[in-house]
């Protein structure tokens, strides 16, 4: 199936840049990965501010609590600050590279995956993209000027790392000590809000 | 000299010295004198012994990669392919920057950025420092910028009570230790884990470990915390500045780029006009390009996009830097060094630069850039020192991103510093010897007769024979030289003297000719003319076996190689035109198919060399007559492979005599042949395929011998420890012959291992294949 083949390779692509892949059929399975992760001892999540507004993915939320993970809205980079966990979404993962796109012109979104010890990611396998060059799509798309222009962007490939002593390789500087993320096949309950080309090669295929 | 040689000499003066290199130069504070770097480089075990171990890593990683991607995705995205691509678009940014300058500027601004367009370093500086002022800011965090470094903004920040914190691991504690980053990407690759943790241990005043690097790393987050949250300014540079939307393109890898250019209120983003692209889909080539050229990672963690404010309050500010740059936009050379996305891979693999580190093989910008990009940013007096340790190899432009021709762009600041410095007066002398045929001709042949005391009738210059006249004045230099290598003694019977009736041109001609005889002209170079006709007299003698008809120019003469390779244009230009004319004349009279040439080095100066010179010197009709006979003009293992053995003229191979154990062969690639002309397969497909001979691949086979042409003379530590190294990956392999086709290497070869009693024979591949013939 093309899915996996393009999931199979992002997830080498982002292991080799010291990051994990999983594979969620659905928000519960993604909602199992996240509680059972032991970054989640503490019971203890960052979500990004209006997080349980956002499509399609709020209807995480309810889950998380339902396991009796602690949410808590991100608000200055002191709350956010080594907190255990963090939870954002992507709007892109690009199989060549193993990374995740990110847009967020909140401050507060941002810091989650900036501050946080491990990330955890969002993504829906309609967002799985081969290269590189569909980046630059979005990109462009993103950036035209309007009220909807997105500022600040990163594609993010890893934890933060760093070889700079001795070229010794070390995970977690000032970013993040692990990055997670969860491509989820099937986000939204409603297949209105799930229109990919993913889906209708599925569709195609039963 | 006729009057229009005069003119034509003059015109070429003029040229040389081309002015729009310096402007207002400014000053670097605490920066040591060159001899004092270079001193020091040596003297620092440590960091080359970091620098050879990341460069053969960082090469295997880097090709992994390069080769996977284009397995998975095709040519498209090979790594030729992917540099064409950028190289593309860099020339189209540099060709068009006005356009893409006002539309960066428009979208930026739209976004809500504010741009400011800095002459000097001294506007740049000031404009920063005032905005601090203005807003009451007293503490600055900085994620790596190089052009910070090149306009020491640190400095001038913090004369003005301003602190400035490096927030990359690597610059802050070169920072803390008053250093300058000595690697444009790994800023401290010079400092051992022990010196880190002293450092830290003393800026902290906290005991760090001296082992322990994961707790090093660790103290850097816990330090600059609180920096993060109360700076009142975050500085960046920038890897790419997108014309299209006005965005700015970071690549980092710790997580503090993300913060320095989100957290403060203002973030100022400084960067060179050289960092400009047109489009998102060039910013994806370079990425592809960037972390597997700088250090063999497929791609940074952190790769961020910012087009203008996030946020009400939030100012971003983005100072466009000249500070040079129209200069070297101006000028037809050195504009193509503005393609530059700073990678360090021609640090990253230079030979010499492992040796000495960054502090000495540059000036703020290290590696072969480092030595082309100086003289416009700091003067041409700051490249002077550090563009001499240059070895030459060509080894840089193979694995640049964006194709720029880092050797002769050294080349030509060399010349410059010639035309500004003049040459030290040893120099001057033997290329003036040189440039003049019958001068040098009586040099040597007196030479030949007059140098037994140091050579003992030996074909070697040694230095056990030497050291009794070390008292003599002059004599001691020379005498240190041979310590660590033998030098060549000159021939009694150069080559010129063995070749009897093969001097006479039109015999070829005048005799007829049978349909399928081809007809050869021999170019030897003076080296093997004077110091190895033994090798010269291999090639004849593989030639006439397979059937040719070689002709030798009497009139032969050195290529001015030497000169030209120590920026002497005048007389590097003297031996170029004799040796066109030459060649012509000799094509002429004799109706050869080819000329072949068996040093390597030589064919590159007759083919690429003149060409650029010409063209520097706007000598047109040289020019062309160059490119013409450039067609006509082979090395001789090409010639070999590509003629010879292809046209099934070589003859049978002799078999083994009764009790001879067949040898094992170890082959170096000689720079010029591996870099400029593109052979790597070709000398290993004659020793193994035709001669049938067993070849043990040494390690870094394609690394630099360090004879490097004169550079072996002026820095003879570099060259010998690079020698060294190259004798002891030969010897590793267990191979008795060492084997090359390029005379200049086997000279340095030869030297070595007879100084050391090495137990290898090095020869010519000629002498090789020659030896087998039946």
């Amino acid at each position: 199936m093309k899915s996996s083949a393009l999931f199979a390779q992002f997830q080498s692509r982002l292991s080799a840049a010291g990051g994990v892949a999983h594979w969620a059929e659905d928000l519960a399975q993604a909602a199992e990965i996240i509680a059972t992760h032991p970054a989640l001892a503490e019971q203890r999540l960052i979500v990004p501010p209006a997080f349980a507004a956002c499509q399609p993915w709020g209807a995480l939320l309810p889950l998380l609590s339902a396991r009796g993970i602690r949410l808590e809205e991100a608000m200055t980079p002191e709350h956010v600050a080594d907190a255990p966990a963090g939870l954002s979404c992507a709007s892109l993962a690009i199989a060549e590279t193993g990374s995740v796109f990110l847009a967020d012109n909140a401050l507060a979104a941002r810091i989650v995956g900036m501050l946080t010890l491990t990330h955890f990611v969002l993504v829906s396998a309609g967002q799985l993209v081969p290269l590189l060059d569909e980046a630059a799509t979005l990109l462009q798309t993103l950036t035209r000027p309007g009220p909807q222009q997105q500022h600040y962007i990163s594609l993010v490939t890893g934890p933060s790392r760093t070889a700079d002593i001795e070229r010794t390789l070390t995970i977690g500087v000032q970013g993040p000590r692990a990055l997670c993320v969860i491509v989820v096949a099937t986000p939204a309950s409603d297949p209105s809000l799930f229109s990919s080309e993913e889906a209708k090669d599925r569709d195609n295929e039963q | 000299m006729s009057n229009k040689e005069h003119a034509q000499a003059n015109e070429a003066q003029t040229l040389i010295s081309r002015p729009g290199i310096a402007g207002p130069i400014p000053a670097v504070h605490d920066m040591p004198p060159f001899a004092e770097r270079l001193q020091r480089g040596l003297e620092d075990e440590n960091m080359h012994r970091a620098l050879e171990r990341f460069a053969p890593s960082w090469r295997q990683s880097r090709q992994a990669l390069f080769e996977a991607t284009a397995a998975e995705y095709g040519s498209d995205y090979s790594f030729v392919a992917l540099r064409q691509r950028l190289r593309a678009a860099k020339d189209e940014a540099i060709a068009h920057q006005q356009e893409l300058v006002a539309r960066f500027k428009e979208q930026a601004t739209a976004a809500g950025a504010v741009v400011y367009e800095a002459r000097s370093a001294e506007d740049a500086n000031r404009y920063i420092y005032e905005l601090c002022r203005r807003k009451g800011i007293t503490l600055v965090v900085k994620s790596k910028t190089m052009v910070s470094e090149e306009i020491e903004l640190n400095h001038y920040l913090e004369e003005r009570g301003i602190k400035a914190v490096e927030t990359d691991l690597g610059e802050w504690v070169a920072q803390l230790d008053h250093e300058r980053p000595s690697h444009m990407v790994m800023p401290i690759i010079h400092k051992t884990r022990q010196q880190v943790g002293e450092v830290l241990s003393r800026a902290t005043g906290r005991e760090i470990s001296r082992e322990n690097v994961a707790e090093q790393v660790a103290v850097i987050r816990r330090e600059h915390r609180q920096a993060f949250l109360t700076a009142g300014m975050g500085i960046s540079g920038a890897n790419a500045l997108i014309a299209e939307s006005g965005t700015v393109m970071l690549n980092t890898n710790e997580g503090n780029g993300r913060m320095v250019t989100s957290l403060p209120p203002v973030h100022v983003v400084l960067a060179g006009y050289d960092k400009l692209l047109p489009t998102f889909a060039d910013a994806m080539t370079q990425i592809r390009l960037l972390a597997r050229s700088a250090t063999g990672q497929p791609m940074t963690s952190y790769t961020t996009f910012i087009t203008g404010p996030d946020r009400p309050g939030k100012e971003v500010h983005i100072v466009l830097l000249d500070n040079g740059r129209s200069a070297m936009r101006a000028d037809p050379r050195f504009k193509e060094a503005l393609r530059c996305i700073r990678c360090a891979a021609c640090a990253n693999i230079c030979p010499p630069y492992q040796q000495v580190g960054g502090h000495a093989f540059g000036y703020i910008y290290s590696g072969a850039i480092g030595l082309v990009v100086t003289p416009f940013h700091h003067g041409l007096e700051a490249a002077a020192g550090p563009q001499s340790l240059c070895v030459s190899c060509n080894a840089c432009e193979t694995v640049c991103p964006v194709e720029i021709p880092l050797p002769s762009l050294i080349l030509d600041v060399r010349s410059r510093v010639v035309a500004s410095e003049g040459l030290p007066w040893l120099k001057r002398l033997i290329f003036g010897v040189l440039a003049r045929p019958r001068l040098f001709d009586l040099f040597t042949r007196l030479a030949a007769l007059g140098q037994w005391p140091a050579t003992r009738g030996t074909p070697y210059v040694r230095y056990r024979y030497l050291r009794l006249f070390e008292g003599l004045p002059g004599l001691r230099p020379l005498a240190r030289l041979t310590r660590w290598r033998s030098l060549p003694a000159f021939a009694r019977r150069p080559l010129r003297d063995r070749i009897g009736a093969r001097a006479n041109l039109a015999a070829a001609r005048q005799e007829g000719r049978r349909p399928d005889e081809m007809t050869v002209c021999y170019f030897a170079g003076c080296m093997t003319d004077r110091l190895y006709p033994e090798m010269g007299e291999a090639v004849i003698q593989i030639l006439e076996r397979c059937g040719l008809r070689v002709v030798f120019p009497r009139a032969q003469h050195c290529c001015g190689l030497p000169a030209l390779n120590s920026g002497d244009r005048q007389h590097g230009l003297a031996m170029a035109r004799q040796t066109v004319r030459m060649l012509e004349r000799a094509l002429d009279e004799s109706g050869a198919d080819y000329i072949v040439c068996a040093s390597t080095s030589c064919v590159v100066t007759l083919i690429q060399d003149y060409l650029r010179l010409f063209e520097d010197l706007q000598l047109q009709s040289w020019l062309n007559r160059t490119r013409a006979l450039a067609g006509r003009i082979m090395d001789f293992t090409s010639f070999l492979l590509r003629v010879l053995v292809a046209q099934q003229r070589l003859p049978a191979l002799r078999r083994l005599r009764p009790g001879e154990t067949a040898p094992v062969v170890t082959y170096h690639d000689s720079c010029q042949s591996c870099n400029c002309l593109g052979l790597r397969t070709e000398a290993r497909q004659v020793i193994r395929d035709v001669l049938g001979l067993e070849l043990r691949e040494m390690r870094d086979s394609d690394v630099c011998c360090g004879f490097g042409g004169s550079t072996s003379i002026e820095h003879p530590e570099i060259a010998e420890r690079l020698l060294e190294r190259k004798l002891r990956h030969a010897e590793e392999t267990g191979a008795t012959l060492l084997v090359s086709d390029n005379p200049g290497c086997l000279m340095h070869l030869r030297g070595g291992v007879d100084a050391n009693g090495r137990p290898l024979r090095v020869l010519h591949l000629a002498q090789l294949v020659a030896e087998y013939l039946a």
